[in-house]
């Protein structure tokens, strides 16, 4: 407006004027210099990439197609309609699923025992913290060896149980159907409770003291002031682990594909490494993709239903 | 917080942490006993003497630096946009962006191998950096921004009368500012970056390229499956990613689990 009214005094003068003015407040959005510049390599790095890739991924789900070879044959939804009568593709699913629950669960409930038992001051808290942490930091490319290693047949559990005098239970624990899920859980829980823990510890530190001091003199134990105070009011934190777990799982490849490669007779097969067999050692690159965008669905899905359910929990927690 | 009164009950506390604590410890054990098996130090003097076993480290620093650098410059960039500027339809943006959180690196597969073929970025650096950075950007972008959120504007526009342009805002402001969460940002980079597998795995052929995760491979063909010495790379590998988070404790585990921090 002032620009049309005082043409010739160029829009500088006359905003440096207005700053002077009083109509900050309401002005005050139109006056940010724009932004759009500065996010624009974000976006094209990220965005760019991302959705690039997506696009190109449901593109070559239509093909069966090597990757390589020029001239790649049409099959319209054939892979899709080939993955949903695929035994493997099922097993895959189910898999995570389990693993999902099962890695949730004990992870939380021994996140949950650290952290409570770590604020009873034991002695040397700090070792106990480092040990639980120290795996968060490793890579599982480098583990892999040592749990190839410690669960052999004639491995490092194995010793310890003939030691203990369990020795029945010695088991080639990666060899077996009915073993070899249960160790890759073992290993996700072992990885990332530290992560868990922390996330407990310091949110156990939130919850108001004069509300647990007022339990403490209505006669609550320590349990109870933990079950009925402390934990209610950790629900969000438990949510953002569940969401981070549910897509830790949806991701799952390192651990299952270099230490049971998938096996044996795929009873350790996730999507990841299933997609990773088909594209690159197999080259049925089409399957593959077809494969990924179901699991970029059912990981949309997964965090929408996260994000909805616990959305409004974790504003009434607060 | 719990209060525990009685000897009694404190020392079994003692004795159930440390029992629970014990399956953490064993694959440490296992990793540093395996690997001084059979001819002891000398399994450490053998993996260091393999030629070429600097470059994975020096491979992996090149890679993790850049992904960090790349991140922290478009994330500062991006956040700063997103809190303090004015952008027409912003949080269409913003969750064009929070829909990539979710991706699983695995699906990006198919379609980077092939671009990367077509362009001759098979093989190289760029071949993992660009993908780790464009995968870790929606995540910093989100922290950063709701730290800036937290800021008030008015030191914004104060800074804009006094002169500043937006470049020196980011500069003079921004940048000191998020410095707490930038510590988170780059931690986390850091370790996606250092521990990542499949992207080295697929994008990188030749061992001149490869990076650390990568090594526990090379060696078992290197020394014909002599797990002491394929255990003795890992124990050197692991040494500094250890050494990193002992030396910065409090800032690792603020990062690590900033993943599950609105």
């Amino acid at each position: 407006m002032t620009e049309t009214s005082i043409p010739q005094h160029a829009p500088r003068t006359g905003r440096i004027d207005t700053v002077g003015g009083g109509d900050r407040a309401g002005r005050r959005h139109q006056r940010r210099p724009p932004g759009l510049p500065w996010i624009l390599p974000a976006l094209i790095l990220s965005v760019g990439l991302i959705y690039y890739s997506i696009g190109y991924t449901g593109y070559i789900s239509t093909l069966d197609w090597d990757g390589i070879s020029p001239g790649p044959r049409s099959v319209g939804t054939g892979n899709y309609t080939r993955i949903f009568q695929d035994p493997v593709f099922w097993d895959a699913v189910w898999h995570t699923a389990v693993f999902f629950a099962v890695t949730f669960v004990v992870q939380t409930l021994l996140g949950l025992i650290f952290a409570v038992l770590l604020h009873t001051k034991v002695k040397l808290a700090t070792v106990y913290k480092v040990i639980i942490f120290i795996p968060v930091v490793l890579a599982p490319a480098i583990m892999a060896p040592v749990f190839r290693h410690m669960f052999a047949p004639d491995g490092e559990l194995n010793s310890l149980l003939h030691a203990v005098g369990l020795g029945s239970l010695a088991q080639p624990w990666i060899g077996q159907t009915s073993t070899a899920l249960p160790v890759i859980m073992f290993i996700t829980v072992w990885e990332w409770t530290g992560v868990t823990f922390v996330l407990y510890y310091a949110a156990m530190t939130q919850t108001d003291p004069s509300v647990i001091e007022a339990a403490k003199i209505d006669g609550a134990g320590n349990l109870r002031t933990l079950v009925s105070i402390i934990w209610p009011d950790m629900r969000g934190t438990t949510l953002a682990l569940a969401i981070l777990g549910a897509i830790g799982a949806l991701k799952t490849f390192d651990v299952p594909y270099l230490v049971t490669i998938g096996g044996p007779n795929y009873a350790t097969e996730f999507l990841g490494t299933y997609i990773y067999r088909m594209t690159i050692p197999l080259d049925h690159v089409g399957y593959g993709a077809a494969l990924s965008v179901i699991l970029l669905v059912l990981a949309l899905i997964m965090a929408l239903v996260l994000q909805l359910g616990g959305g409004r929990e974790g504003k009434a927690g607060r | 917080m719990f209060e525990i009164r009685t000897w009694r009950a404190r020392i079994a506390l003692q004795v159930l942490i440390t029992v629970l604590v014990l399956p953490y410890l064993f694959p440490l054990i296992v990793m540093v006993k395996g690997s001084l098996a059979g001819q002891g130090l000398h399994n450490f003097s053998a993996v260091l003497a393999v030629p070429g076993f600097a470059r994975f480290f020096v491979n992996s620093i090149i890679i993790a630096v850049s992904v960090i650098a790349l991140v922290y410059v478009v994330t500062m960039m991006a956040a700063f946009g997103f809190a303090k500027l004015h952008i027409r339809f912003r949080e269409v943006y913003f969750w064009l962006l929070l829909a990539c959180l979710t991706l699983p690196e695995v699906v990006l597969l198919a379609p980077l191998f092939s671009t990367a073929l077509r362009l001759g970025l098979y093989d190289t650096y760029w071949a993992v950096i660009l993908p780790l950075a464009a995968l870790q950007v929606p995540f910093a972008v989100l922290l950063t921004r709701n730290f800036l959120n937290g800021l008030p504007n008015e030191l914004f526009e104060a800074a804009r009368v006094d002169g500043a342009n937006s470049f020196r805002g980011l500069i003079y402001l921004v940048i000191p500012l998020t410095r707490p969460i930038a510590a988170a940002v780059i931690i986390f980079t850091l370790i996606a970056a250092w521990n990542d597998y499949l992207m080295p795995l697929v994008f990188l052929q030749t061992p001149d390229m490869q990076t650390i995760t990568l090594v526990p491979q090379y060696f078992v063909g290197e020394f014909s499956n002599d797990q002491t010495k394929i255990l003795a790379s890992a124990v050197i590998t692991a040494i500094p990613e250890v050494v990193a988070y002992l030396s910065l404790q409090r800032l690792f585990e603020r990062g690590l689990s900033a993943g599950a921090i609105k």
